[in-house]
């Protein structure tokens, strides 16, 4: 039997015939190594996902013409907004104001595609349902008090345009549903909005939008990047941040990401410590065993050789069982937290078991280096 | 005799029972670093994200619409349109006067320039100090509300240092457009009367704002004919997320019963601490920034149930740490504890000195580990947050409980086991 076999003979001996002590140690080596991987996937996925929530606060970059003869219409906003990954891209809404008349009063009128200003203005409130079709208008509330209308209601739109009357304005008016009230608490309270098409057709096809809305999942930096990238590829376009979205943005989401960061390197290293002490435990416990081998003339280097494989044996194991675990931990985390699924890191399936193995070497050579050092007789003897 | 059993083991294996003692603090002392983190990490989010500025707005309940979508003149809608300045104190004696951080006021006015061109002119509070009728001091105003703007040149007018009440601030684009930088003077005049403005910085706030100048309240006050009259307020407040209740309140407070409408005035949502602000400000309407009141609704809920989410993971983490220790270190005692069977000793007595040693030892190391935790804790709020993080009474009781159970949990079947095997076998070694 060669040296090499009688050495894994000896630690696959000793994994099983102390299986219930073994399981102990793997049980604690892999709960650290859960608590590692999980903690580290989540850190790193936390600025993708909490970013995502910051999103609620709206547009974070607006579209302006960039001067009087600028041609700023849908191509151009949408030429611009290309210049933006589409993973990042959340959505782009138009808005085109026109001054119209409602029960001879007037009223401001905004013109956008409503599915974009669900996505840019996920904060407004709506009661009611938002408009699904042309001909159905959301309400701002001070505009319902005023003129007392209310969902359901039918109301007619003129359009008070004198000057640059065409063929296409239609001059009776159109007839539109209260599809909703919307409440924000902001100015967009004192306004109706309608679909773009809808303007269009009261106020004539000028093709000119007053702004355009951009709600991008990026940080400061990056959002001024597109910023000079988009001056340069469409000089038609303005494009602007909103200082008051994007400075706070970037002043919390540092504050949370620190605070994970803190947060992991303290569970971390607190659980790290608990594994080696466990470790230790297990191995101090053997120094009978540790005596009686050396009594029947193992050297030191064969005894540490053999405990530290046993060691990292289950450091190895017990770090590929909580790679999985960690990541099934992330992903219920992520699931539950934000609603979506988590990024696979593949780096840290080696990272986490080599960490568990390093950990677990360290705390298993101290004590059995100690032991070594003791005369065989008197640990067999019992003191 | 079973005290002394018990000094005696405390005496002879002390390194061993500390080393014990050791890992429960540790486990204990992440479960109170967590704890505590997790219990307080609402407060200071919330704190953090009113850098987003004010999230209710105070308008009186007659305000025409006119000023806003027709630049109508100002100081033409009357009285009645307008809020009054003396009422301002009251907002900090609302039920939750705590948890209103910042306010300030605001009028505003069309004023002409020289070169014939109209701005508006906003006065304000920029860092006004307050003496409340409740003997404390408060100092607030735009520069807390405006944290995102960027002073470009000069720096923020501080009231208290210098009370020139023709200090103003301008827009990058009024700088832009007057070409007016600091130290130079802007004559602005309206049909009430005319004044030099003295320019102390330019800020670009990527936004209207930009356009506009802000001056100390009493100038504007005094250039509009508006004197002791608001025409908004803005206000933050810390504030719960709203739930179902909130929602119902919020839409018509008198369609609860008395005991949802307790629970409702009682519980800081942004839906009743605007109610409770109309109630002191008279013929006002305060409604919620539902861009930020709702954003921070749920960023503080996907904190809160993340930081839940951690807190369990560390404490199972914790508690299976102080088991395993535990266990390995009862089964370390067989020979002991057959050599008391052996000479006798009922299985309830051997059973009785175990757990005590171990509930000793755990007790030290929850104290240790409660301290230590708290000091982790510490340095959590004070790297992130900049403050210390509250010390929570709850968590005592909940650290306790949590090193007892896992103490036994971890003892108890560890005992069984050594109980039911033979003395003479155990002491023969094997």
């Amino acid at each position: 039997m060669t040296k090499q076999k009688m050495f894994l003979k000896m630690i696959a001996a000793s994994l099983v015939r102390r299986r219930s002590r073994m399981l102990v140690a793997l049980l604690a080596i892999a709960v650290g190594a859960t608590i590692l991987s999980g903690l580290v996937t989540i850190y790193y996925d936390v600025p993708r996902q909490m970013g995502a929530q910051f999103r609620n606060y709206g547009a974070n970059m607006i579209f302006v013409a960039s001067g009087n003869d600028a041609v700023f219409d849908l191509d151009t906003v949408n030429q611009g907004a290309a210049v933006i990954p589409e993973s990042e891209l959340l959505g782009v809404t138009p808005y085109r104001y026109e001054s119209v008349m409602i029960h001879e009063q007037p009223i401001m009128a905004a013109g956008t595609d409503f599915a974009g200003a669900k996505v840019t203005s996920p904060y407004w409130y709506i009661d009611g349902k938002w408009p699904e079709k042309s001909g159905e208008a959301l309400l701002g509330e001070e505009v319902a008090d005023k003129l007392g209308l209310s969902i359901g209601d039918v109301f007619n739109v003129t359009c008070k345009s004198g000057e640059e009357t065409d063929e296409t304005v239609i001059d009776d008016g159109l007839d539109m549903t209260v599809a909703g009230i919307l409440n924000t608490g902001g100015s967009e309270e004192q306004y109706i909005y309608v679909d773009l098409s809808d303007l269009e057709a009261l106020a004539g096809p000028t093709l000119k939008l007053d702004v355009a809305e951009l709600s991008i999942s990026a940080d400061q930096d990056t959002l001024k990047t597109y910023i000079s990238e988009i001056e340069t590829d469409t000089p038609d376009i303005a494009p602007r941040l909103v200082k008051r979205v994007t400075q706070s943005e970037s002043t919390v989401l540092t504050k949370l990401q620190a605070l994970v960061f803190l947060v992991t390197v303290v569970v971390l290293l607190l659980t790290m410590i608990c594994v080696a002490t466990t470790m230790t435990a297990v191995v101090t416990e053997r120094r009978r065993e540790i005596g009686l081998r050396k009594a029947l003339g193992a050297s030191d280097m064969e005894i540490i050789g053999e405990f530290m494989g046993e060691g990292l044996l289950l450091g190895g194991v017990g770090g590929i069982l909580g790679s999985i675990l960690g990541f099934v931990f992330a992903q219920f985390v992520s699931v539950h937290v934000f609603s979506s699924s988590i990024t696979f890191q593949p780096l840290l399936l080696p990272v986490t078991i080599i960490v568990s193995i390093l950990v677990t070497g360290l705390a298993c050579l101290l004590p059995v280096r100690s032991a070594t050092d003791v005369d065989p007789a008197l640990v067999l003897k019992g003191e | 005799m079973f005290f002394r059993m018990i000094r005696g083991v405390f005496l002879r294996q002390w390194k061993k029972l500390l080393m014990i003692a050791l890992t429960i603090a540790l486990g204990a002392s992440l479960a109170t670093a967590m704890l505590n983190v997790m219990l307080d990490v609402e407060d200071k989010v919330n704190q953090e994200l009113k850098t987003y500025g004010a999230n209710i707005t105070v308008v009186p309940k007659s305000q025409s619409v006119l000023s806003d979508l027709y630049e109508v003149e100002d100081g033409s809608s009357g009285q009645g349109a307008y809020l009054l300045e003396e009422e301002l104190g009251n907002i900090k004696t609302i039920f939750w006067a705590f948890n209103i951080v910042d306010f300030s006021p605001f009028i505003d006015t069309q004023v002409a320039l020289d070169d014939g061109s109209t701005l508006t002119v906003v006065g304000t509070w920029f860092n006004h100090h307050m003496d409340l009728p409740t003997g404390e001091t408060l100092d607030t105003g735009v520069k807390n509300l405006r944290t995102w703007w960027d002073i470009t040149s000069g720096a923020w007018l501080d009231e208290q240092v210098d009370s020139d009440p023709s200090a103003c601030m301008i827009g990058t684009a009024v700088a832009a457009q007057t070409g007016a930088g600091v130290g130079d003077t802007l004559h602005v005049s309206t049909k009430y009367g005319s004044t030099d403005l003295r320019v102390v910085a330019v800020y670009d706030a990527g936004g209207d704002e930009d356009g506009q100048i802000y001056a100390p309240m009493q100038t504007v006050q005094e250039l509009s004919n508006t004197d002791g009259y608001l025409t908004s307020i803005e206000v933050s407040a810390l504030t719960t997320p709203d739930n179902e209740l909130a929602i119902k309140a919020a839409k018509d407070p008198s369609s609860l019963s008395i005991a949802q409408y307790e629970t409702w005035y009682c519980t800081a949502y942004v839906s009743s601490i605007c109610y409770q602000i109309q109630e002191v400000i008279t013929d006002s309407v305060a409604s919620p920034v539902r861009q930020v009141a709702d954003s921070e609704g749920a960023i503080l809920d996907k904190t809160k149930l993340l930081m839940v989410l951690i807190t369990m993971l560390s404490l199972v983490g914790a508690a299976l740490g102080i088991t395993n220790l535990v266990t390995a270190s009862v089964m370390e005692r067989s020979q002991e504890i057959g050599l008391m069977k052996a000479v006798g000793a009922t299985d309830r007595a051997v059973s009785a000195l175990v757990l005590t040693q171990m509930i000793l030892t755990g007790i030290v190391g929850a104290v240790i580990g409660y301290f230590a935790g708290f000091g982790f804790a510490q340095i959590i709020g004070r790297t992130v947050f900049s403050s210390a993080i509250d010390m929570k009474p709850m968590v005592i009781p909940i650290v306790g409980i949590l090193v007892v159970a896992v103490t036994l949990a971890g003892s108890i079947p560890a005992i069984r086991m050594l109980l039911r095997l033979r003395p003479a076998e155990v002491l023969h070694g094997r």
